[in-house]
């Protein structure tokens, strides 16, 4: 699903280096990266989505290479093929659960809003539990109904990867472990591989596989 | 579409700052609008009057108050002038002259006696019941009725007044028997009585055993006379035989008296006439006096302008600062869109269709009041230059 | 063929802004019989003369009706007698621009009346000069008032202004033969003191140098025995000889009057009904009733 050879990355002069020798992420496969604060978990997981552009080296996912596509290709295939999940689950206050569901398509033109779209929405809240809160907005929906709202969002378009940037990290311990599981479950359904940055050491034995961040940071000599 | 969904979400979400900032927005677009709108609509009205009045003949004194209170019927009260001026205007077949006695008041409106001539003049219709034929009658305008909430049958009491300090001068009651079609003018607010009406209530004219009493209102009869208790005098059928008028009608009040000349010529050989600074008359030509007004309300609008252009600029400073201050807040959600697979370029359109929705509800609210006021305007106009009369 | 002439005659002129011949003629109004009779007399057919009093009523003391008033408003001419006639005018709305005062020019010919003293409120005393008005009791004065209307009439162009003026020059003529008729059927009537029902003949008496001195009798009642003794002190004091009443009155009255030893005459004033007679007519048949009045009086 992820292929990454020889990567590096730089903030500039001065900043941190990421250097990647090899990554790979099979289809299907929960991989959990672990690290310090700052350590470039996000970096990496930007550059996967094609926000960030690497200084050498190649990432390819689900096929495309990622790294080689133009400015345009690269946000129709963020859309297309990859679910984001943030850690403040940045949903749109003045947009009830349903629409913000449907965010991703309101937002570019490379997917059409249609009645499959919408049914899949439906389904979906239905899945996670929120089948009855669609018409709410955030601010009326609790912490965990929230991120159910941001999974929603991170699954409608079918992506073939899930991109989880400390998904539980502000919900309470009783709900990360079934947010966790409800985001495996779901990603399965749809066939989605998820890489996952977690703090969260006690849900990593529910991971496939644990990568230490530690290994890819360089700090710059200078 | 997306992008106009988004914005309106987001209005709609956010609907009391929305509400403030399309309010706003629409009151200082609205405002210059209406001003000018109302300030070239009493510019017309004004001139309009003033070149409808060829010729006004007065006391010599302020040309402006001898016009306001005989064009516009305001409480300016210009020294009289004798009803002699408006036979020798009649005598010299140059014109017909239309005295204007405005000296008087009642329920707030003036009273104005003039002459049969005047209705004809101003080319005023009845809309409801006749017009002036028996002395204490009442012709209302428009506005009046509307305001008092009268009409033929009832009837209206001079404000009591001494103003010419003469003995035994009661207000008089007087039956309205017709009210006058709208005009928006200052006819409209105007209570029309025959001039010697008028003089009736200024004590030059009077009756006999004619004064009603409290107690003849309580005993519901008013056929003895007790100067005691007067209230006000009223016309009847068994009074008005007599009723007469002292002295020569020739030494007769008038506050003003308008003349409409046979022709250019006639007008200007009645100007030449009156030329005399020395004489108790003058003849003053009240469009002229109306431009020099107009003129003096433009400069006033042209400092107006000054101010509401400078409180449009800060309230658009505002506005924008507001606007701004919301896409700061908005900082979060553009970078989610981008990280979504939002094109920066979506952004700007969501912000521009915002801004746009928001301009389009101001601009249709300023533009329906726009509207509603070039509608009203004469309406208003006309209750206004009463007002300020 | 004619007849078909006539009939585009009548198609042209119902065409032409001249055919207002068919539209109403204008409409004067007058306050008295002879300013109707002087005023038909220099308009011909080319106005409609209106005396808007009934005959039962003396204008003197007529007060118009609002349909009246309304009607007088809406004249082309209202012609006002002046001199304290009609006092009406001054309690109703009459449009200025189309009142003419017949008498505005002869003011200075006025006979003034005793004075009304009274007070009302807390006003004080006050008087009205009181002006004798039956002016056209002189023709002279008749003949000024014609003038006026027909000035009126031809400034307000309701009838050709040639024809008024010919037809004021006849009128003219003939008022001055009425004078001069009556002027020599008076003159042997002229050492005769007289007394009148009512003050109605100051300018008579002044233009053919009789003595009238009045009562105020009601017209065409019955003198109480309070009015004969009225009659009876100024025959004392006047020595009058000859009794004028403005209308007829009951035979009785005139019984009552002759044994006080005066001649009854009848002199209408002509201010309103004539019973049909033109104002010449009326005017010369009451000044030869006069006249033969004062030829019965013994010593004459």
């Amino acid at each position: 699903m992820v292929r990454i050879e020889e990567l590096t990355f730089g903030y500039g002069a001065g900043g941190f280096r990421l250097r990647v020798p090899d990554f790979t992420l099979q289809d299907g496969e929960r991989v959990a990266i672990v690290g310090p604060s700052g350590s470039g978990k996000t970096t990496l997981l930007n550059l996967i989505a094609g926000i960030l552009t690497p200084d050498q080296g190649r990432i390819e996912v689900a096929g495309t290479e990622v790294s080689n596509l133009a400015d345009a290709e690269r946000r129709k295939f963020r859309a297309s093929r990859i679910g984001f999940v943030f850690q403040d689950f940045a949903l749109l206050d003045y947009l009830p659960a349903r629409q913000n569901i449907l965010y991703p398509y309101r937002i570019t033109p490379a997917l059409i809003l249609d009645a499959e779209a919408r049914d899949r929405a439906e389904t979906l809240a239905v899945a996670c539990g929120i089948g009855d809160k669609l018409d709410r907005h955030p601010s009326e929906l609790s912490q965990g109904e929230q991120q159910r709202v941001a999974i929603c969002r991170a699954l409608v378009t079918k992506p073939r990867l899930i991109l989880s940037d400390e998904a539980t990290g502000n919900l309470d311990p009783d709900s990360k472990a079934r947010i966790l599981d409800l985001l495996f479950e779901r990603a399965a359904d749809a066939g989605a591989s998820v890489l996952a940055v977690t703090h969260d050491h006690e849900l990593l034995p529910r991971f496939g596989r644990i990568v230490d961040f530690a290994q890819f940071r360089e700090v710059d000599a200078a | 579409m997306n992008a106009l969904f988004l914005a309106f979400a987001y209005l709609r979400y956010h609907w009391g700052r929305s509400l403030v900032l399309v309010l706003v927005t629409a009151l200082i677009l609205f405002v210059p609008v209406a001003t000018q709108t109302l300030l070239s609509t009493s510019e017309r009205a004004l001139v309009a009057r003033g070149e409808a009045t060829p010729l006004l003949l007065g006391s010599r004194g302020s040309q402006l108050d001898l016009t306001m209170a005989a064009l516009y019927f305001s409480d300016e009260r210009p020294d009289p002038v004798e009803m002699r001026e408006v036979e020798t205007i009649w005598n010299s077949g140059l014109g017909i002259p239309i005295p204007v006695h405005t000296a008087f008041a009642s329920s707030g409106f003036r009273i104005v006696g003039t002459t049969l001539d005047y209705f004809d003049f101003r080319d005023l219709t009845i809309a409801d019941g006749r017009g002036l034929s028996v002395l204490g009658d009442a012709v209302i305008g428009a506005d009046v009725a509307e305001a008092l909430g009268k009409g033929v049958g009832d009837s209206l009491v001079s404000s009591p007044e001494n103003l010419f300090d003469l003995d035994g001068v009661y207000p008089l009651e007087m039956p309205i028997v017709g009210v006058l079609e709208q005009t928006n003018t200052p006819d409209d607010q105007a209570v029309f009585v025959d001039i010697k009406t008028a003089w009736v209530i200024q004590g030059i004219g009077h009756g006999h055993e004619d004064v009603v009493t409290a107690a003849d209102i309580a005993a519901g009869t008013d056929a003895l006379a007790n100067a005691a208790v007067v209230q006000y005098q009223r016309i009847t059928p068994d009074n008005i035989e007599s009723f007469h008028f002292h002295g020569s009608q020739d030494d007769f009040p008038a506050s003003a008296v308008i003349i409409v000349p046979n022709d250019t010529r006639s007008a200007t050989i009645l100007k030449g006439r009156y030329l005399d600074t020395e004489g108790p008359s003058q003849l003053i030509e009240p469009a002229g006096v109306i431009r020099g007004l107009v003129d003096r309300i433009f400069r006033i609008k042209a400092l107006l302008d000054g101010v509401t252009a400078i409180i449009a600029i800060a309230a658009f400073a505002a506005i924008g600062l507001a606007v701004f201050l919301s896409y700061r807040l908005r900082a979060r959600e553009i970078a989610t869109a981008v990280k979504l697979g939002a094109r920066r370029g979506m952004v700007l359109r969501l912000l521009a269709a915002e801004t746009v929705t928001l301009l389009l509800l101001s601009g249709g609210i300023a533009a329906v009041g726009a509207v509603v006021t070039a509608r009203n305007a004469e309406a208003w106009v006309g209750w206004m230059l009463a007002l300020g009369a | 063929m004619a007849r078909f002439h006539k009939t585009i005659l009548a198609g042209c002129l119902m065409l032409m802004p001249l055919g207002a011949a068919a539209q109403e003629r204008p409409v004067v109004v007058t306050v008295n019989y002879p300013l109707k009779f002087l005023a038909e007399q220099l308009l011909g057919d080319a106005a409609e003369v209106v005396f808007p009093v009934p005959e039962d009523v003396d204008p003197s003391f007529w007060r118009p009706s609002i349909s009246d008033i309304s009607m007088i408003q809406s004249a082309d001419l209202i012609l006002l007698n002046g001199a304290g006639f009609a006092t009406w005018v001054d309690r109703v709305s009459l449009p200025r621009a189309r009142i003419v005062n017949t008498s505005a020019a002869i003011e200075g010919s006025f006979i003034a009346t005793q004075s009304i003293t009274h007070s009302h409120g807390d006003g004080g005393e006050h008087s009205h000069e009181g002006t004798a008005s039956y002016l056209w009791l002189d023709p002279t004065l008749a003949a000024a008032q014609a003038e006026a209307i027909a000035g009126a009439v031809a400034t307000r162009g309701l009838a050709p202004a040639d024809d008024v003026e010919a037809r004021l020059e006849s009128l003219r003529a003939e008022l001055m033969e009425l004078d001069a008729e009556a002027r020599d059927a008076l003159a042997p009537a002229q050492g005769i003191a007289m007394i009148a029902t009512h003050p109605r003949y100051q300018y008579l008496a002044r233009a053919y140098g009789l003595s009238v001195a009045s009562l105020e009798w009601d017209a065409g009642a019955m003198p109480g025995d309070e009015d004969l003794a009225d009659l009876e002190a100024l025959i004392e004091d006047t020595g009058a000889r000859i009794l004028i009443w403005e209308s007829e009155p009951p035979a009785a009255a005139i019984d009552a009057t002759n044994a006080l030893g005066v001649e009854s005459t009848i002199f209408n004033p002509l201010s309103g009904a004539t019973a049909g007679a033109s104002f010449f007519e009326a005017f010369s048949g009451a000044v030869s009733d006069l006249a033969d009045a004062a030829s019965r009086v013994p010593g004459n």
